[in-house]
């Protein structure tokens, strides 16, 4: 049987879903409301009234796990010089030049990178969506403020993701299986994410 | 073509007596509610989701002189409506090509975005039924006809119905008229900001319309318009550039080869 490193714990995959899933829930009810030509999407999920209802609560739902992730890995998350490095030469990492890119930690500078906009996003949705969720109660001011914050982070937080799911199926083989099983191989490890492969191996 | 109607309402002859206030609850079938008393004659204090037509009553010192003003208030039917350009659901706020701007509740989804998108914070969200609610401008009688019911009710003509240039000729010489009268500062505000507002005023006072509970230089808010122009763009931008970028990358540039095939 070939060898193979718990990339991440049953909690963290189980976490990574729910969070996926709340995400699609609310970026795809939201956006029913992004434009008149979007508004099929609302007959997809049961209609306007049912998405004016239940999109503010997937989007609870979604800040909730959110927030346990971020309490779980913002350690993890820290960039440090190499990451920097990593940044500076991330046009050579998304042309497959691997060459001159840093050796990657746990997580690399892109992962980091998404980590911190999604966790700034959803503080700045969950803040703006409160807001909106219930204008009667709700100053003019925060009112006008909160309808153009809330689909200015969704629209970061969904271009990230768009990304994110290119990367993670398409581009990174064995990404999603590590996502979905927990395991990758070494060899993989130590391509994708060298130094954490050397921490581990020091153990 | 079908001419665009308006209500002129000329505040130096109203009394206060909130005959209009009655007529539109009772003509729109709409519940009482039980007024408070502060003091004042503002028995109901602001417009409600039952309760669309309201008369304000300020009581200002202008130039040393104390004013007791009245104005009623209301959905102002904007030409460029807020309202309007913040709602999400289609079909939910519809302008009548007569001018008038309707709520049509089977598709209102009750998000509350046109409260925000209307410059004269007229929209009111009903816990009840989570639809929004303000005048119609009696769009039903109109149509059948008939003058709204406001206007037929006030006993000082100072209620109008008729058309849109009609209203602003009679509303313009009533102006003249008074400034010629001695009252410097009359004139007609009719909200230019939003393209025009198909409620016209006369007002003593027409350099100072908040002091009759009316906004200075209304205008949709600017981040409305920023968020439902430019916002679109890069919004769209983004998804559909993301979307197409994945793609042309996963043709030009592709999988980082695993390294890993053997053990795959
Ligand atoms: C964190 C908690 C969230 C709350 C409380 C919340 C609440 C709301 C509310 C109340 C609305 C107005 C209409 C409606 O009820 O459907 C709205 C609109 C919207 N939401 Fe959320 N939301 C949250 C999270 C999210 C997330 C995670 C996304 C996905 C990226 C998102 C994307 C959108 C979009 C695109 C709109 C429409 C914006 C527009 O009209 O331009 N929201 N949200
Ligand atoms: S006053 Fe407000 S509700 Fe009425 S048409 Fe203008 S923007 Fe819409
Ligand atoms: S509350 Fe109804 S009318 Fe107002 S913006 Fe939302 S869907 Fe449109």
């Amino acid at each position: 049987m070939k060898q193979r490193i718990e990339r991440f714990t049953s909690t963290e995959r189980i976490a990574h879903w729910m969070v996926a899933l709340s995400f699609l829930y609310s970026a795809l009810t939201g956006l029913a409301l992004w434009s008149h030509r979007m508004f099929w999407l609302a007959a997809v999920f049961g209609g306007g009234e049912t998405v004016r209802g239940w999109h503010p609560i997937g989007g609870i739902v979604f800040a909730l796990l959110l927030a346990f992730i971020f309490r779980n890995w913002a350690a993890q998350m820290k960039l440090d010089a190499d990451d920097r490095r990593w940044l500076a030469v991330s046009h050579k990492y998304a042309m497959n030049q691997e060459e001159g890119v840093p050796a990657a930690g746990r997580f690399n500078a892109g992962q980091k990178m998404l980590f911190w906009l999604q966790s700034s996003s959803a503080l700045l949705l969950f803040a703006s969506g409160l807001v909106l969720w219930f204008p009667e109660w709700m100053p003019r001011g925060l009112r006008l403020a909160a309808v153009l914050l809330h689909p200015v982070a969704a629209v970061a937080s969904i271009g990230g993701i768009i990304v994110h799911i290119y990367m993670t199926t398409l581009v990174v083989p064995g990404a999603l299986r590590a996502m979905a099983r927990g395991w990758v191989t070494p060899r993989w490890a130590a391509s994708h994410h060298a130094k954490w492969y050397r921490d581990l191996d020091r153990r | 073509m079908i001419e665009t109607v308006a209500k002129l309402v000329d505040t130096t002859l109203c009394i206060g007596c909130k005959a209009c206030e009655v007529a539109c609850q009772e003509w729109n079938d709409q519940e009482f509610t039980t007024g408070v008393f502060r003091n004042t004659y503002q028995t109901l204090p602001d417009l409600a989701p039952n309760f669309w037509n309201l008369i304000k009553f300020s009581e200002h010192d202008i130039n040393g002189e104390q004013h007791w003003l009245m104005a009623k208030y209301q959905c102002m039917h904007c030409a460029d409506a807020g309202c309007i350009k913040a709602c999400p659901a289609p079909g939910a706020i519809v302008r009548r090509p007569n001018g008038i701007v309707d709520f049509v509740h089977e598709n209102c989804i009750g998000c509350g975005y046109c409260i925000t998108g209307c410059p004269f914070d007229v929209p009111r969200l009903s816990p009840k039924t989570r639809k929004v609610y303000k005048c119609t401008l009696c769009s039903d009688r109109v149509a059948a006809g008939l003058e709204p019911a406001c206007i037929k009710t006030c006993p000082t003509n100072c209620l109008t119905f008729g058309s849109r240039n009609d209203l602003k000729f009679l509303a313009e010489k009533r102006a003249e008229e008074l400034r010629k009268d001695g009252l410097a500062n009359a004139g007609v505000y009719d909200g230019p900001g939003v393209g025009g507002t198909n409620v016209l005023y006369v007002l003593k006072h027409a350099d100072r319309p908040q002091d009759y509970g009316l906004p200075k230089d209304p205008r949709i808010p600017w981040t409305v318009s920023l968020w439902k122009g430019p916002l679109k763009w890069l919004g769209n931008t983004v998804f559909f550039g993301g979307l197409l970028a994945a793609l042309v990358h996963y043709i030009k540039v592709g999988p980082k080869e695993a390294h890993d095939e053997a053990e795959n």
